[in-house]
């Protein structure tokens, strides 16, 4: 017994003793761990990421809402915003007096047009708070009684201002996005993002022109009446496709003219679009399309309350905040039986059908919704065989869920319509898209916002044919014998009324399948999570890893979601009447997984490669399940009793036949490098001659941008031949002397290799003492101001090839010899008031301008800039209870519990070389400070051999090498399944990657700045570089007017036009086309949500780059041979370094010397004179 | 014709030893003029795009052309230079030479073996192996399926297998270890080989006069081999010649392949070939003087390769 109670003691304090000194340790560490946090704002933190795990879905919030107590009638309850407004904890401005809200938000006036008598009582919600530093956040308190308890919906109104200069955020072109919180908590996952949706009309809509009705007039009758006319010939004068429509009353007609407008070879043009601030009532609701109708939010104690809105995205006003009854209320959206019901007095309409065609929409929710060509069926209206007009909308840009494009309409005889369509529907083989049908004006509608006039408008089907389809829309139901049955819609319309129809992407019966296959795709990811961290990636096929007895429940979850799949599968088949390849993918995945889930998971190790590949695919699935394309050609507004029939829709065979022939034939007199052109271009030296090389979207992008009212032929009457080429064709043009004067987006290495070649011209540059006369053309541009204020810009090369202009109205002429000899004579008097790429250089990054440097003079304006920063998994994270890392101490810390879940971190090991390097301090080249060195040496010789250049190389081996992380790897699919939760990488293309390519990890990953690492040399202790990647717009030798050149030049990569760039790319191809600006000022406007913009922005201020040299090429692949040679045979990093070191500062001397500039031998003489000097 | 060149013989007889050779060449091009002139449209193109690039980036290696500025003569600074100090080029060379001493031999043979064993199956038979055989040289970029199989990822095929059978333990960066990637390349080559030589040889087996294979048996031909070696092959010389001139050309010349699978520089210069050279100093450096020079010395070693050749064809069935 005694023994047992010593024993206990001493176990006790064992125990007690490795505790403390667990606490000891962990405190030790905590201690040892403080380090400045100067990226904490761009990093989620861990309470964010396991707040993640915990939310629920909107479905699980729901669930307690059925409960008969709450089935009362209660009446609306309005929240005044202004008064109940929380002015201390939200960043938010009354707009009780205009001023006020002006000076407090330093919005430009002009974003309040149309803001009309609103001032009073309205609140601005900023997107970031007054620093800058976070979002912003506005929230208001309202006390319910007892008997006020219940189920409601939010309904909020709101305005879309344009603001265009402030602090707090600009407009961009994304729509506004709100995170919900009550009580200060998400309620649920979909409320953490609102979408309110903005309003976009193509530019192309005249002022309505009013006039008498004449006797001799088309129309007399009372009505509305629509005309189209296309510009498809092209000799008869027509400059596009129009549609007219007027409106006849009491003797007066109003007609609006609608135009798309066609370049010189008549393709048309994409119509300028612009925001529309509008107010609009905005009702809770599910942004992803899950969930029909709104949302309900049950408030079920007799409290005071706290509503917060939460910016993610665009500033909003708010007008009003009400709670509306969800029992009982007007806001509820019927059945098409109530509705049909309602109406059954109602005649139907007869007469003829109201055409609309698609592609003149009067209102659009996103830019992206565009007009587009479709030449696949020659009954497509308007067609031409020679050109390629605008006849449908849909063709891309519109398949997001709560996309919406709106038409206006009226009807001349009250009574029931059917809406019919002309449409395809060929991208989901054997399956079909929904959209929603909405109305305004009438009796629909909330204001000028639409609703649906019942539920079943949710869901208007289109099935797939590759042919175009023509019919009534309408939902389909089961019968008892489980067929389909189509009913179509009918709606009731009064004359004379004008009414709005939207037609607006949705999930509609697709909803519960695609919903099913999302959980069963997380349920599988979650198996494969499982038996990864068990096998890792590569499981032995020979192994017995007794699944069965370890992990049972896997084995269950992946035969029940083979059975899901082929379940979700068969219906889909039933409700559809057919199959194809689009189902067939489900089939095979469940296949797979069945045999996993069999034979107590035998299987399961032959089959982990297929099955991550099978998960890559069902979450393709999903997405293109949700993105069905519908491309409409016209909508026709049929009367229910009317004679006339909807058109065809695949074209009779003979005139597919002579449209197929004649297309064929005029392919081969087609001019397609007029493509885009809207002027003949002349050989006129006023012109400047622009090439890029990229798509045809960013060709036409710019096209329009140059041809805007105040773009760039706009404000400086010059006019511009923009040319798309292929990326390969500037040197041979150089060659031949055919070049143009502006290039686009010319890497920075070429750059610098044209440069040394005098391809291109220096857009700086001093008297530089490094230049001798034939080395370099020196582009030199000042402005001389005297004191009377009169200017005189000089650009010149040389004293003899000097270009003198003064300024003449709004251009420039060049003065005459005697006015030349004039200036010259009086040079003294005169000011030089700036060199035209200082002044316009801090928009850029050093880093962005060092890279285009050499000797001292710049020969581009950085365009882009790319750089590298780490993305996360937060779930990952947050369930591993693991922080994101501030520093490489921290994120080797953590590997071992990252490791021992088989999952590893992703960086490619030729970039982790390049910006370790510069982190630790150091530099690739030597004598580059041109404070101690001659500008003349610096990088004549590599910098690889210095203390930090090669820890910086041995510290990267190691990772590879002692770390293990992967050489090789595919990041974009191991992020997704989340084997790999930090990936390091290009920041845009990553997130390009991953927003269209694994959407079902929406909104559980990030990014923030790159890890730091310790550096000597820096103040606060870490240093966060990452590498810049620049690429320029480039002025060419041979350009015969360098002003204009320059000019276009600096108007191209200014951060207006810079931004306006991006916003409308991403416009145009999807939100996975962000562009990566290298204009700091640009990303202020892009539409980037507040918490990227702060990260990438941290990352700007955190740059350096890699300066190119004569025989820069040369390092890199020395430094991969290193690397190799580290690895692959266990070389020492060191070893394996400095033997190639000579190698390469024996090829940058050669480089040197035939350049004529002095080699690294002579810099270092002549540092020793330098030294010696100094020491006298 | 034949009649008017016995008039324009008639009128004017002359003795060949009575003029200069070169007044002969223009009296027989003004007798064949016909003849020349339907050369003519082969002969301008030929010459402008074949002849004159070669001749000009002749010229171009005495230079020191940058592609961008005028050319500075240079004698034969960039001769002595590549041979005497650019060691990265020797290299090359020997890459170049083992590369074309392991495939050109081994895929002609090969080529010519398959051919001579396809021949002998039933015509449809042979119609669908010859298309498998054949199928991996007009597929374009299909070697890079070579990519997949050895990735160096962990799920790469070959890393996989390797690791699942123990013999490995971290994957092997296969076309970036300088230890596998000549081998591996050279495997690459021999299976896209069997290209148009191998169709030309499968032409060629059907040419053969099946009557001299009957002659040849009643002369005393022995076995297969004999048939082979003293009819088969002599009988399609021809197809040989063109098999083998394609085989050297294709030998020498295979960079695009390299490049694609191993990226450019390969580690180490490991397959680095006179073509990688080439590109490097063309397209990276600028230096079109030095990279004709480069080409000037292929040409060369192609051309040399090619007289070799045609002796050692001269003895097939001797």
């Amino acid at each position: 017994m005694k023994t047992k109670v010593f024993q206990k003691a001493i176990c006790l304090i064992l125990s007690v003793t490795t505790l403390l000194g667990a606490f000891g340790i962990t405190s030790f560490a905590a201690e040892a761990k403080v380090a400045p946090q100067t990226n904490a704002g761009s990093a989620a933190t861990l309470e964010d990421m396991v707040a993640l795990l915990g939310t629920s879905t909107y479905a699980e919030y729901a669930a307690n809402h059925s409960d008969s107590k709450w089935q009362k009638e209660l009446d609306e309850i309005t929240i005044d915003v202004v008064e109940d407004l929380l002015k201390d904890s939200s960043d938010a401005y009354v707009t009780k007096d205009s001023k006020d809200c002006l000076d407090s938000a330093e919005a430009n006036e002009s974003a309040w047009e149309g803001f009309g008598d609103n001032w009073n009582n309205t609140v601005y919600l900023p997107t970031t708070n007054a620093e800058g530093t976070k979002a912003g956040s506005a929230s208001w308190n309202f006390k319910l009684t007892d008997a006020q308890t219940g189920l409601y919906y939010l309904q909020i109104e709101y305005y879309n201002p344009q603001i265009t200069e402030s602090l707090y955020g600009k407009s961009s072109v994304s729509a506004i996005e709100r995170k919900l919180k009550i009580d200060g908590k998400v309620p649920f996952d979909e409320a953490s993002s609102l979408t309110f949706d903005k309003h976009w009309i193509y530019d192309n809509i005249s002022e309505p022109v009013t006039s008498d009705v004449q006797p001799g007039d088309k129309y007399q009758d009372n009505g509305t009446y629509v005309d189209y006319e296309d510009g498809t010939k092209k000799n008869n004068k027509k400059d596009g496709y129009y549609k007219y429509v007027t409106v006849v009353k009491d003797g007066k007609k109003t007609v609006t003219t609608y135009k798309i407008s066609q370049d010189i070879i008549g393709n048309s043009m994409t119509p300028d679009i612009k925001e529309e601030s509008v107010w609009s009532t905005y009702i809770c609701k599910d942004t992803t399309g899950y969930y029909d109708g709104y949302f309900t939010f049950l408030f079920d104690e007799d409290k005071e309350y706290t509503i917060t809105l939460e910016a993610e995205r665009e500033p909003m006003i708010v007008k009003s905040i009400k709670l509306v009854p969800a029992t009982g209320s007007s806001a509820i959206i019927p059945t098409y039986e109530e509705y049909l019901k309602k109406h059954s007095d109602k005649p139907k309409a007869s007469g003829n059908i109201t055409f609309i065609q698609a592609e003149f929409p009067d209102s659009v929710s996103d830019s992206s919704v565009a007009p587009a060509n479709n030449n696949s069926s020659a009954a497509n209206y308007p067609i031409s065989s020679s050109a390629q007009i605008f006849n449908v909308i849909g063709e891309t840009g519109f398949s997001s869920v709560g996309q919406w494009a709106a038409y206006k309409f009226t009807v001349n005889e009250s009574g029931m319509y059917n809406i019919a369509m002309r449409y395809k529907q060929e991208t989901l083989q054997g399956m079909f898209a929904c959209r929603s049908i909405k109305l305004a004006g009438g009796e629909y509608g909330i204001g000028e916002t639409p609703t649906v006039p019942y539920v079943e408008a949710q869901k208007a089907r289109f099935d797939y044919d590759k042919e175009w389809q023509s019919e009534n829309i309408g939902y389909y139901t089961e019968d008892e014998n489980g067929n389909a049955v189509k009913h179509d819609f009918s709606f009731y319309f009064e004359e004379g009324v004008e009414y709005t129809l939207y037609v607006e992407c949705s999930l509609g019966d697709l909803k519960s399948y695609i919903e099913r296959a999302e959980t069963s795709l997380n349920n599988i990811n979650e198996c494969y999570l499982k038996i990864l961290q068990r096998t890792g990636s590569d499981p032995d096929e020979n192994t017995d890893y007794k699944f069965k007895e370890t992990m049972p429940e896997v084995l269950v979850t992946l035969l029940n979601e083979a059975i899901e799949l082929t379940a979700i599968s068969d219906e889909l088949e039933q409700l559809c009447g057919t199959t194809g390849s689009h189902l067939a993918t489900l089939d095979t995945i469940a296949r797979i997984l069945d045999i996993m889930g069999s034979r107590n998971g035998y299987d399961i190790p032959a089959n982990m490669a297929n099955l991550k590949t099978y998960l890559g695919t069902l979450g393709t699935w999903i997405n293109d399940s949700k993105k069905g394309v519908v491309m409409i050609d016209s909508i026709g507004i049929v009367p229910a009793d009317t004679e006339e029939k909807l058109p065809r829709g695949k074209a009779g065979f003979f005139k597919s036949l002579w449209f197929e022939i004649s297309s064929f034939i005029y392919s081969f007199f087609t001019k397609y490098d007029r493509m885009g052109l809207t002027v003949e271009p002349t050989a006129d030296s006023e012109t400047v001659s622009v090439w890029l090389a990229s798509g045809r979207d960013q060709s036409n992008i710019w096209r329009s941008m140059v041809d805007a009212k105040g773009g760039f032929t706009d404000s400086y009457n010059t006019a511009v031949t923009l040319k798309l080429v292929t990326a390969n064709t500037l040197l041979p043009s150089i060659l031949s002397g055919k070049g143009p004067d502006v290039y686009m987006g010319l890497g920075a290495a070429d750059v610098i290799n044209y440069a040394i070649r005098s391809a291109v011209i220096g857009v700086s540059g001093n008297d530089s003492k490094v230049l001798t006369a034939d080395q370099n053309v020196v582009f030199r541009s000042y402005v001389y101001e005297n004191s009377a204020g009169e200017k005189v810009f000089v650009e010149k090369i040389d004293e003899s090839n000097a270009i003198y202009r003064k300024p003449s109205g709004s251009g420039y002429v060049n003065m005459t010899q005697q006015e030349i000899d004039a200036f010259k004579a009086n040079l003294a008097s005169y000011k030089q008031v700036s060199l035209p790429y200082s002044a316009i250089k801090n928009s850029f990054a050093p880093a962005a301008t060092n890279a285009l440097q050499l000797l001292e003079v710049s020969y581009g304006i950085p365009m882009t800039m790319g750089f590298a920063m780490m993305f996360y998994r937060m779930d990952v994270l947050g369930q591993l209870g693991l922080e994101v890392p501030e520093s490489w101490d921290e994120l080797l810390a953590m590997l071992p519990a990252l490791q021992t879940k088989n999952m590893s971190i992703g960086v490619s090991y030729i970039s982790a070389l390049d910006f370790m390097m510069y982190q630790m301090g150091g530099n690739m080249w030597k004598y580059t400070d041109s404070s101690i060195y001659d500008p003349l040496y610096a990088g004549s010789k590599i910098d690889l051999d210095s203390d930090i250049a090669i820890e910086a190389f041995e510290f990267i081996c190691r990772l590879y090498t002692d770390y293990s992380f992967p050489v090789s790897f595919d990041a974009a699919n191991r992020f997704r399944t989340g084997e790999m939760p930090i990936v390091i990488g290009d920041y845009a293309s990553i997130y390009n990657t991953l927003v269209v390519y694994a959407t079902e990890i929406d909104g559980l990953w990030e990014f923030c700045p790159l890890p730091g690492s310790d550096n000597e040399f820096e103040e606060d202790g870490f240093n966060y570089d990452s590498l810049a990647t620049v690429s320029a717009t480039v002025i060419l030798n041979g350009c015969d007017d360098l002003l204009t050149a320059w000019q276009f030049a600096q108007w191209q990569t200014s951060a207006s036009v810079q931004a306006e760039y991006g916003n409308r790319i991403v416009a145009v191809i999807g939100p996975a086309a962000k562009y990566e600006a290298a204009n700091l000022d640009a990303i202020n406007d892009m539409s980037w949500t507040a918490r990227e913009k702060s990260a990438i922005k941290d990352q700007m201020a955190n740059l350096d780059s890699i300066v190119n040299y004569p025989g820069s090429y040369i390092y890199s692949r020395y430094m991969k041979f290193a690397f190799l040679d580290a690895y692959n045979d266990g070389m020492d990093p060191y070893e394996a370094m400095m033997s190639y070191i000579p190698a390469i500062n024996a090829e940058i001397a050669r480089k040197r010397e035939e350049f004529d500039l002095p080699i690294a031998e002579t810099a270092e003489d002549a540092l020793r004179k330098v030294k010696a000097s100094q020491y006298d | 014709m034949s009649g008017k060149v016995s008039k324009a013989d008639a009128n004017r007889p002359v003795a060949r030893d009575e003029m200069s050779k070169l007044a002969w060449t223009w009296k027989e091009m003004k007798r064949n003029k016909t003849a020349y002139f339907m050369l003519a449209p082969f002969l301008i193109l030929f010459i402008i795009f074949t002849v004159l690039p070669v001749v000009l980036s002749m010229f171009l290696s005495l230079t020191d052309f940058n592609m961008l500025e005028m050319p500075g003569w240079q004698g034969i600074k960039n001769y002595t230079r590549l041979f005497l100090e650019d060691e990265i080029f020797m290299l090359a060379c020997q890459n170049t030479l083992i590369f074309a001493a392991i495939t050109g031999p081994v895929s002609y043979l090969l080529s010519l073996l398959v051919a001579w064993f396809v021949n002998e199956l039933a015509p449809k038979v042979r119609a669908v192996v010859t298309l498998i055989f054949y199928a991996p040289s007009i597929s374009g970029q299909v070697y890079l399926i070579w990519k997949t199989l050895f990735s160096s990822d962990s799920y790469g095929w070959a890393n996989a297998n390797l690791m699942k059978l123990g013999i490995i333990t971290q994957p092997i960066l296969w076309f970036e270890d300088a230890n596998y990637v000549m081998g591996l390349c050279i495997v690459v080559a021999l299976w896209t080989s069997l290209g148009t030589a191998f169709l030309s040889f499968i032409a060629g087996f059907q040419t053969v006069d099946r009557s001299m294979y009957e002659a040849a048996a009643v002369d005393g031909i022995k076995n297969r081999w004999q048939e082979l070696w003293y009819i088969t092959l002599p009988t399609m010389r021809p197809q040989m010649m063109f098999g083998a001139v394609l085989a050297i050309t294709n030998s020498f010349g295979f960079g695009g392949v390299v490049t694609a699978l191993c990226g450019f520089p390969s580690v180490g210069y490991a397959a680095h070939t006179i073509m990688h050279h080439l590109d490097d100093y063309g397209g990276q450096r600028y230096e079109i003087g030095y990279a004709s020079a480069i080409a000037v010395v292929l040409f060369i070693i192609m051309y040399g390769a090619n007289v070799i050749i045609k002796k050692a064809l001269a003895k097939v069935g001797e």
